[in-house]
This record gives C-alpha cells, sequence and structure tokens, in this order.
C-alpha cells in the first residue's frame, strides 16, 4: 500500500519535530538509567556546557542554511578564547570581548568575501583559512595556553542566581533566541533561506546575494569567537587546541538538528537543542561510567541513524516522484 | 554611409581568443606551482638537490599521495571527499598487526578487506540513498573511531618482535623500510598508484563512466549508466588506498592505534584539490594529484630549510592552498569551462 493520510502526518510530525523527540527520549533514559542525572547541579552543568557548542552552532547554521560550509568554526573559537584572555590584562574584559569578536567577525569577512567575490568552494575557502587562523593562534600564544589571575568576570557568570539559569546560559539562550526570531520573523532573515534554496531565485528576486553570503560567513565567524571568549572567560585560560574537537561536533550537531547540507533548511534552535542532546547523552554516559570511546561512539551512531533515515525517507519519496498517490487510492477503492 | 556603419555593426567585437595565461594555467596546472619551487629551492639552499633531501621531501608525502589518489576518485565522483579516511587508515592497520599469527600474506589481505568493508558501507548509503557524502562518512569515521577507542584503546598493539611471530611481525615492520633495489618500497607503490589511477581514470570504461557521474549525475542516470555502482566502486577505491596507506603508516610506526590517520582526511583533500581536481565533479587528473601531494612535501621542506618556524608554516600553506585553487578556479572560468 502507499503511505497516505494520517500516516503521511504523523511521519511529517516525527521529521519536523525529530530533534525535540530525540532530546526528550535521550533525557529520559538518562533521568531512568543514570546514576546521579536528575538534579539541578547536573542540569546546571549540562546546560553550561551546551553553552559553547551552541552559540557556534548559531552562525554554523545560517551559514549551512545558504547552502555552504564553514570549516573554520573551530579555529575561530580558539581565536576567540586566545585574544579575550590575551588583551585582558591591557585593556579590561569590555574591550578585549570586543576584539576577540571583531576579529572572529574580520576572518569571518575574508571567507565571505573570497566565498561570494572570488567565487571558491567554501569547502577549500574555510579549509585553507582553518589552517591560517590555527597558525595565527599559535603563533599569538607561541604555541602554550593563556591564563588570566582575574577571575571575577568568570565566576560571576557561572553563579545561579536562577537556578538552571547562570548568566552565561542566560546570555547565550538570549543570543540564540534573538537570532531566531531574525531568521524566521524578518525579511532579512527570510533572506538567507531563498539564498540556501536556490541562489539564481534569490538574485532574480532582488536579493544581494553577494551581501548575503559576506554577511552570513561574518557571523558566522563573530558567533564563533564569542562563544569561544565566553567559555575562556569562564574557564579563567585558553587553551590552543579548544576548538578542535568542536568543528565536527558543530557540523554534527547542526544535521542532526535538521539542517539540510543542500541549503535552505535549517534552525538556530533545533541546533541548540541538538547540542543540548549531544551534551546530555555524554554526560549520562560519563556518570553511567562509560569512556571517551563509548561518547564518541554513540555521538557517531545518532549521526549516522539520522542521515540514514533522512536519506532514506528522501529516496522513498523520489521512489514516488511523478505517480499521483491520490488517483491511484482512487482507482484501487473502485475495483 | 549607411552601409558602412551597418558593416561596422556586423562586425563582431567579441573575442574568441582564449586567454593565453589561462590555457597554460589549465594545461599544467599544479605543476607550474611544482616547478616554481623547484627552481626556488637551489636558491634557498645549496642542500635543496641533494639525493638525501629529495628522498626527504618523497618520504613525508608519500603514504599521503597513496591515500590521496584514493580519495581523488570520490572527489571526481562529484562527492567532495571521504572524511572516513583516518579511521579507515587506522582500523586496517589495526587489524593487520591483530592478525598478524596467521602470516604475513593473509594479515594483509585482512587488512585490507577490513578497509573495503568500510568502503562497501560508505558506497552502498551514498550510492544507493544518496547520503550527503560529508556527513555521511564523518559519522562513519566517529563510529570507527569509537570502536577502535573502545575495543583497542587500552591495550594499544604492536607487532611483538621477539614472541611466537617474530617472523611475521619483523616482516610486517620491514613494510615501510623495506628497498628495491635502491628505491624505498612506499616510493614505488605511489608511482604504481599514481599510474594505475590515472589509467582507470582515462582508458576505462569505469573512469569515463565516472567523469560523467561527477559531471551530472542525472544526465548519467538518463544514459543507462549504475550510478550507485559507479559511486560505490569510487569509495571503495577510496577505501582500498587507505588501508594501504594505513598498513604503511602502521608498519612505519610500529603500533596499531586508533590516531594513526590523523590528519590525513584534510590533507588528502589538500592535495586532491590543489592537484587540480575540482570539487563539483568529473574534472581533474591523477597526474595532478601526485603534483599536489609534491607541492605539499616541497613546500614543507623549503620553509624548513629557510628556518621558518612551525608556527609560520600553518599559515603560509594556508594561503597557498587558497591562492593556488583560486587562481586555477578563475582560469577555468576564463576558458568558460567551470560554471561556479
Amino acid at each position: 500500500m502507499l503511505k497516505t493520510g494520517r500516516n503521511g502526518k504523523i511521519s511529517s510530525m516525527v521529521n519536523r519535530y525529530r530533534i525535540v523527540w530525540l532530546c526528550i527520549i535521550t533525557f529520559l533514559v538518562m533521568s531512568i538509567f543514570a546514576p546521579h542525572f536528575f538534579n539541578l547541579y547536573n542540569f546546571t552543568t549540562i546546560l553550561e556546557t551546551m553553552c559553547l557548542n551552541a552559540v557556534v552552532a548559531i552562525g554554523f547554521t545560517i551559514v549551512i542554511i545558504m547552502g555552504k560550509l564553514d570549516l573554520s568554526i573551530g579555529s575561530n573559537l580558539t581565536l576567540g578564547a586566545m585574544f579575550v584572555i590575551g588583551f585582558e590584562p591591557h585593556f579590561g574584559w569590555t574591550i578585549s570581548l570586543l576584539i576577540a569578536v571583531i576579529s572572529g567577525g574580520i576572518v569571518g569577512l575574508v571567507n565571505g568575501l573570497l566565498v561570494a567575490k572570488a567565487k571558491i568552494d567554501s569547502f577549500i575557502v574555510t579549509l585553507g583559512t582553518m589552517t591560517i587562523v590555527q597558525g595565527i593562534v599559535y603563533l599569538y600564544a607561541n604555541g602554550g595556553a593563556l591564563y588570566t589571575k582575574d577571575t571575577g568576570l568568570g565566576g560571576w557568570l557561572q553563579q545561579s542566581f536562577i537556578p538552571l539559569f547562570p548568566p552565561i546560559v542566560l546570555i547565550s539562550v538570549i543570543i540564540i533566541l534573538v537570532f531566531e526570531g531574525i531568521l524566521t520573523f524578518t525579511r532579512y532573515g527570510r533572506g538567507f533561506y531563498i539564498l540556501g534554496g536556490n541562489k539564481e531565485t534569490a538574485w532574480l528576486a532582488g536579493l544581494k546575494t553577494d551581501q548575503y553570503l559576506i554577511q552570513g560567513f561574518t557571523i558566522s565567524g563573530m558567533t564563533a569567537a564569542l562563544a569561544g571568549a565566553l567559555f575562556a572567560i569562564t574557564l579563567n585560560s585558553a587553551l590552543p587546541d579548544l576548538g578542535v574537537s568542536s568543528t565536527m561536533q558543530v557540523i554534527a550537531a547542526t544535521i542532526i538538528g535538521g539542517a539540510s547540507m543542500a541549503g535552505g533548511e535549517g534552525s538556530v534552535v533545533k541546533s541548540m537543542v541538538a547540542v543540548l542532546t549531544l551534551v546530555i547523552l555524554y554526560n549520562g554516559l560519563t556518570l553511567l561510567g562509560a569512556g571517551n570511546s563509548i561518547q564518541i561512539l554513540f555521538s557517531g551512531l545518532i549521526l549516522a541513524v539520522v542521515v540514514l533515515q533522512e536519506s532514506f525517507s528522501l529516496y522513498q519519496r523520489n521512489k514516488l516522484r511523478g505517480q499521483r498517490v491520490e488517483l491511484l487510492k482512487e482507482f484501487s477503492l473502485k475495483r | 554611409m549607411q552601409s558602412a556603419n551597418l558593416d561596422e555593426l556586423k562586425k563582431d567585437s567579441r573575442s574568441l581568443e582564449l586567454n593565453t595565461l589561462s590555457l597554460w594555467i589549465s594545461k599544467l596546472g599544479i605543476f607550474i606551482v611544482v616547478g616554481i619551487f623547484l627552481i626556488v629551492g637551489p636558491l634557498v639552499s645549496a642542500k635543496f638537490y641533494t639525493l638525501a633531501n629529495l628522498t626527504t621531501i618523497l618520504q613525508t608525502v608519500a603514504i599521503l599521495g597513496i591515500v590521496a589518489v584514493g580519495v581523488a576518485f570520490v572527489t571526481y565522483s562529484g562527492h567532495y571527499a571521504d572524511l572516513s579516511v583516518p579511521s579507515v587508515m587506522a582500523f586496517a592497520g589495526i587489524i593487520t598487526v591483530a592478525t598478524l599469527h596467521y602470516g604475513i600474506a593473509i594479515s594483509l589481505l585482512l587488512g585490507i578487506l577490513a578497509g573495503l568493508s568500510i568502503g562497501i558501507i560508505n558506497g552502498f548509503v551514498v550510492g544507493v540513498y544518496k547520503a550527503n557524502p560529508i556527513i555521511w562518512t564523518l559519522a562513519v569515521e566517529y563510529v570507527l573511531n569509537g570502536l577502535m577507542r573502545w575495543i583497542w584503546g587500552a591495550n594499544q598493539i604492536y607487532p611483538d618482535l621477539h614472541g611466537n611471530n617474530g617472523r611475521a611481525a619483523s616482516s610486517f615492520v620491514n613494510l615501510a623500510r623495506q628497498y628495491v633495489g635502491p628505491i624505498p618500497l612506499v616510493f614505488i607503490l605511489l608511482f604504481c598508484a599514481v599510474i594505475i589511477g590515472q589509467l582507470i581514470l582515462s582508458k576505462t570504461r569505469f573512469g569515463r563512466r565516472l567523469k560523467v557521474v561527477g559531471s551530472s549525475a542525472e544526465v548519467a542516470k538518463f544514459s543507462g549508466i549504475n550510478v550507485p555502482l559507479t559511486i560505490g566502486i569510487a569509495f571503495l577505491i577510496s577505501a582500498f588506498a587507505a588501508s594501504i596507506g594505513g598498513i604503511f603508516l602502521t608498519s612505519l610506526v610500529k603500533l596499531g592505534v586508533y590516531s594513526n590517520g590523523t590528519g590525513y582526511d584534510f590533507n588528502a583533500v589538500t592535495a586532491v584539490v590543489v592537484g587540480g581536481v575540482s570539487l563539483a565533479g568529473g574534472r581533474g587528473n591523477i597526474v595532478g594529484v601526485l603534483g599536489g601531494t609534491l607541492l605539499l612535501g616541497i613546500l614543507v621542506n623549503v620553509l624548513n630549510l629557510i628556518g621558518v618556524s612551525q608556527l609560520y608554516q600553518t599559515i603560509v600553506e594556508g594561503v597557498i592552498f587558497i591562492i593556488v585553487v583560486g587562481v586555477n578556479q578563475k582560469s577555468l572560468r576564463k576558458l568558460g569551462r567551470d560554471d561556479a
């Protein structure tokens, strides 16, 4: 039988809120099985851990929505972390945070210019800037880590004035919600989706496609640097290989969150929920006594299952392409 | 008067000549840059053209070259890159070491088969279900890496030279240190891989099909080409090359460990793309990939000879990477051979 009607609706519901279901299921499983998982202190830890990758995922999701790829997020994140810690003794937190975010933005701007104006594939451009920025980071700190003595701000960011939501979580979530609002409700934000859906159409519709590309990559650079900077402030230190594992985790989370590599699909909040899911998974598995290996294995499995499910449903839909399901049903009823 | 005007109008002012520079760039491609470095090399240091130095250059990139030849097939088929390469390399190496007690020949075979099995999975999922190649191979990389850490993380395995299988172990360790006459075995393997790869790509029916699939999968489907099979074979070749590279790497470091292939994914992509294989698919050749690989080796060598610190090297590498690929794409666009 061909699937139609209610069945289709249910599967579309599952598809649309897939990541939310996944998150809830992971949460429930861990609540039941993992010892010491279900308490306020642990939840706060989970939310704090989420912040880094969730904020990086903002810009990355926008780049994915445009149908491009940004591999330089990991290096950008480290750059932000390094600069905010490195410049703090000279300029204080505010200026150094600004410097960090702006330098991330400059890297993003270069990415965007090379992609939009020089028309080089984004995979190549960002692979190049990834190594360049990582080199700059090593050069800046001479290959070592940086520390700060001023631990006041870091402590304040992690203090729980409101239960579950220390300032760093609050700031991150607000930034994410602002970006989600821009992407969903403003004309400017919808432009990214149109651009990702079909560049030609976007251009014909009067969008300044080059400017969108440049701005998208700039945002990606800035949010990555901001995330790194915030994380470094809470740690009171910056390591030169901070962002190495982040790149792949953010890519995985964004795809699990429902963004499509083909472009035109994706949501910042869903990416955040995906990051949260992975963090819950890691946290729970750690509490269950599983090592790093199991965590990597499981995040790989989740990514694999999501990709398989997505491409399999597309595969089946493509099989039905050109068939008019409603007519076939009528025909079979008459008989 | 009017007819004169018309004559003037009729004259087509558009240039039909192709841009000579772009033509040369597209013909020679990466070997221009390699040539420049070969000229600059001796100016930088008198040691550049010594046999020892040239051997060093080749030795640093030989395994990368073998892996890159495989990845080139995936890129050529329009599927960006095989990011599962590092895990496949480590996996093949570990399996080979773990089965050394069956004798060297069987263990090598099993190692390559282990790598190929990953290639089959990749090829099947990407070919038949059209999963995004970057994301899928990334997922496979994660799963395989996690598995290897889980199973062999605590007890790293190494070829035991003094145990019961001492002979098999020593012949495995010697694999990467073997010489055929004056030439290391790895070099011969690299050049064999390049020649065979080039022949497959340009002379066989599979190569021509791969070109059509890479240029446009839709067109290939309608001209009766078995697209999933073609893509699957491309991934299989990539896994095969990665397993051979991985076995040599394991033999070189004398240790089977999950982190053996780290970094080979992006380095291989760099070599492939710098070598002129287009990410859009269907354009490029394996000889170019050899050029890209050599460039990476020569670049590092020249920078070392100048005395540039490791910290600056990555920056220079990144800049050169973007410039080379950018110039290549621009010249292709000028010739009207790239629609990007």
